[in-house]
């Protein structure tokens, strides 16, 4: 087990300000706080080499909790152990067996070219110049950046830029890997791409990745681990297909601009095709009775898309 | 004052637009300033620069009046310029320099007000918040120096309100100009900084004009520097009058054209290098 | 890719070494400051005009006087120099980290330099240079020349004094920079403390005797500037004892000692900017 997780809470105290001039001006001298409750007793087991998603929606406490088992924010109550270390006390070991990358934040120095950073991370984490070489080249090959090394950050797109991120933060080879928001704002192609190098990291070097995203296809593709937070709590740990069947266990079918008729078998007009829903039992005999009937039209089964299936279960949540 | 803001013909409504929406900036001004209270503190302590000036000549002129400037004359002096230097301070130079550089100005091109017009605006609307902190800190001169107190004569009054207001404007539209810079030199503010320390020296901040060598006042007295903060100080105190005055509407017309055709200018430069 | 000998083999390995550490963010500070070749001059100039403008009121003041709170023109000198040492050394290594650590802290740089295996307060204090601030070290050196050329060179055992002062009263002035670093972390805003800490850190520039005892006090013990300016320049007139130089070194150490804790401290309540 690389990472534990036990009765994690953290409260923020943010001050309250009333409504308009008046409230502003009592808050000048009287200012009143409240506690916010961002991680609220979530507790989880991560082993190494996992492929964990944290998902919820915006506010959940996602990146607050990513930054207490990074070490950046010190928890209210609850114990963390993540590779062996509370990462509160922020170790040097501890540091250097782990990464954090923030898709809205960048570590690069802006002027330089990236490998000004690179060189400067290799000399903060004591990396050994000849492994430096080695990992350096490997990541640059495996993200094709080597064209673009020499270019001052600032003129690099938000895809070579994140690119150059992860090269930064994998280079003294950290056991685990947090990620925050990494493909935010990238075009579909390289969100891709850097889904694909995040795979092929982990596989290749066994290392934990722990990523939250807003998009739905880092998760399915990435994720087989699913950590669903809202409101604070760990409201689901387990496997994607597994929330999927539970939450939303219905099939649509799909005929491709089926006849009317099919109406007759409960389907209905959906832009030109006929749909149905059905229970995941119904599907198969469902099938045969349309296929008995018209063998040779188009046909499509579908699961819900990701992103209704967290809706659902959101909204099921909270109703 | 309105005619003081840069381009304000350029966009005739958004003065206008501007003039309804005063009641807004105030509120959001107040809310700004409650919303960090430690910083209220920092302004009330930034404030008194000048009187580092007046502990200077305060011993200085210890054993004797310098240039006819006793010790209760440099007391009101500085006392005067702190409150003048406060009610005139505005931070376009920065807030412009600082858009053209990141590129945040274009979307301010695209709303109905002009961005400077804007910050012209939320300039004055933070005057008031400003002397809230001077009350206090001026209680606390007048009981530490009783001899500051003295009752200038009614015009001087009337004149020095004027005065301020227009050094209010010749303050804001230098600070303009300087930032406008930004459209053609990264380094403006370094040019900017060139200029506090000439204007230091020659607006009366840290020397009376009167104890200036002969002809360096008499240079110095028809600047932009003077008209931006002396001034008024010294029509409060009987050292300047309605020349210096004029003066200073004269400097507030050259420097509204100037930084006019700067906008425009630098405006379409902007667009052309594409920020 | 395989990690060589497995993640844990790296992390036991020998870690960061302070030297070299050092060195590559000496090497990143340099390339940065000189990207902007212009800003090299422009602060070139700056930092001449700057020297003029701080012994131009001088000037002035002693054209009318020849002995200020017991201080001749050329004592004068020395102190100047002394605080003008402390502007380059400040100017050049210390602020221009404020600035990126307080911006650091508003976009989230800071995260990334928490997560670094390396004291987080080196880092913070060591990401920027201005090198051309360094010629104000220079100008220092001439003005403490000019200043002993009309007093008389003292001899070892002063110039040792003031020495030792100068780097306490930097060490100091470092301190106090770092705790306004502390509070950013409370209070995000605090670009307005770095303008105050620089207008009160101005006072420095003229001896400490001019002001009353509560200001004195102020300046030599809360922003301890008078203990990089006009001590040392004390030191080279034989004003000061052993006993006394030893308390003052000893204090800046005390300061020191408190800001680092207090630095530790505010890590532990960061909060870290939301993104």
């Amino acid at each position: 087990m690389i990472i534990d997780v036990v009765g994690l809470s953290k409260t923020y105290r943010v001050p309250v300000k009333g409504e308009g001039l008046a409230g502003s001006v009592k808050s000048l001298f009287n200012r009143q706080y409240r506690d916010v409750e961002a991680v609220k007793n979530v507790s989880f087991q991560i082993e190494r080499g996992e492929r964990v998603g944290f998902l919820g929606p915006n506010g959940a406490g996602k990146t607050t909790t990513l930054k207490m088992l990074s070490g950046l924010l010190h928890p209210t109550a609850g114990t963390v152990l993540v590779a062996g270390y509370r990462p509160k006390d922020r170790v040097v070991a501890f540091l250097r067996s782990i990464t954090l990358v923030m898709g809205q934040k960048q570590q690069l120095l802006w002027d330089l070219p990236p490998q000004e950073s690179f060189a400067l991370n290799r000399a903060m984490y004591g990396v050994d110049p000849a492994a430096y070489a080695r990992t350096l080249d490997q990541l640059v090959a495996m993200l094709k950046i080597e064209p673009i090394l020499q270019k001052p950050v600032r003129n690099l797109s938000l895809g070579e830029r994140m690119k150059c991120e992860l090269v930064a933060a994998l280079l003294h080879q950290p056991q685990v890997l947090f990620l925050d928001e990494p493909t935010i704002g990238l075009d579909v192609e390289m969100q891709v791409q850097v889904r694909k190098f995040i795979h092929e990291y982990n596989t290749s070097t066994g290392a934990t990745v722990i990523l939250t995203s807003h998009y739905m296809q880092d998760i399915a593709a990435l994720t087989p681990r699913l950590l669903v937070i809202d409101k604070g709590t760990l409201r689901y740990d387990g496997s994607l297909t597994a929330l999927t069947e539970r939450v939303a266990p219905e099939r649509r079918i799909v005929v491709k601009g089926g006849p009317a008729e099919l109406a007759e078998l409960g389907f209905v007009p959906v832009d030109g095709d006929q749909v149905a829903t059905v229970t995941a039992e119904e599907t198969n005999r469902r099938l045969s009775s349309v296929l008995s009937r018209w063998p040779m039209v188009e046909i499509a089964v579908e699961s819900p898309p990701l992103e209704e299936v967290m809706a659902r279960y959101f909204h099921e949540g909270s109703a | 004052m309105t005619d003081a803001g840069a381009g304000a013909r350029e966009t005739p409504s958004g003065a206008g637009i501007l003039w309804r929406a005063m009641p807004t900036l105030w509120r959001v001004a107040v809310a700004g300033i409650v919303a960090y209270r430690a910083e209220m503190v920092i302004w009330i302590l930034s404030a008194t620069l000048p009187l580092v000036m007046l502990a200077l000549w305060d011993a200085a002129s210890a054993a004797g009046p310098l240039a006819g400037f006793g010790q209760a004359d440099f007391a009101r002096y500085f006392t005067v310029t702190m409150v003048v230097r406060q009610l005139t301070g505005s931070w376009v130079v920065w807030e412009l320099n600082y858009m053209v550089r990141s590129g945040s100005l274009s979307p301010q091109l695209l709303r109905p007000v002009n961005p400077l017009v804007y910050n012209f605006f939320e300039t004055l609307a933070a005057i008031p918040w400003r002397m809230i902190v001077l009350v206090p800190l001026l209680a606390g001169l007048v009981v530490w120096r009783p001899d500051i107190v003295f009752a200038p004569e009614g015009w001087r009054v009337c004149v020095f309100l004027v005065s301020v207001a227009l050094a209010f404007a010749v303050a804001w539209l230098v600070q303009a100009i300087f930032g406008m810079l930004a459209f053609w030199f990264e380094e403006a503010m370094g040019v900017f900084s060139v200029h506090f320390a000439l204007w230091s020296f020659f607006s009366g901040y840290i020397v009376p004009m009167a104890l200036l060598p002969g002809w360096i006042s008499g240079v110095a007295r028809w600047l932009p520097f003077y008209a931006s903060l002396g001034v008024p100080v010294d029509v409060l105190i009987g050292r300047a009058g309605l020349p210096e005055v004029a003066a200073q509407a004269g400097w507030v017309v050259i420097l509204a054209l100037a930084g006019r055709i700067m906008w425009a200018r630098g405006i379409r430069r902007y667009g052309a290098v594409g920020a | 890719m395989p990690p060589a000998g497995g993640p844990e083999a790296l992390s036991s390995g020998p870690g960061p070494r302070l030297p070299e550490v050092l060195s590559a963010l000496a090497r990143v500070a340099l390339m940065n400051a000189l990207q902007y070749r212009a800003s090299f001059f422009v602060d070139f100039f700056v930092g001449s005009g700057n020297v003029v403008a701080i012994l131009l009121p001088l000037a002035v003041v002693f054209g009318k006087t020849d002995s200020v709170a017991g201080w001749t023109w050329d004592q004068s000198l020395l102190v100047t120099g002394f605080f003008l040492m402390m502007s380059a050394v400040m100017g050049g290594l210390v602020e221009p980290n404020l600035g990126a650590v307080v911006e650091g802290i508003r976009q989230g740089q800071m995260d990334y330099i928490l997560l670094k295996p390396v004291d987080a307060q080196l880092v913070a204090s060591a990401q920027r240079v201005a090198p051309a601030k360094l010629w104000d070290g220079l100008s220092a050196l001439v003005v403490i020349a000019w200043g002993l050329h009309g007093t008389g060179w003292p001899g070892f055992g002063p110039i040792t004094a003031a020495f030792c002062l100068m780097i306490a009263g930097v060490m100091a002035m470092y301190s106090l920079w770092l705790l306004v670093i502390c509070l950013s972390f409370w209070f995000v805003r605090v670009d307005n403390l770095r303008y105050l800490l620089g207008a009160v850190a101005d006072a420095g520039r003229w001896p400490v005797d001019i002001y009353s005892g509560v200001a004195r006090v102020f300046l030599t013990v809360v922003v301890p500037v008078a203990l990089a300016s006009s001590w040392p320049a004390m030191a080279l007139l034989g004003r000061l004892d052993l006993a006394l130089v030893v308390q003052a070194i000893a204090v800046s150490l005390g300061g020191f000692a408190f800001a680092r804790w207090s630095w530790k401290r505010a890590l532990a309540s960061y909060t870290s900017a939301s993104s």
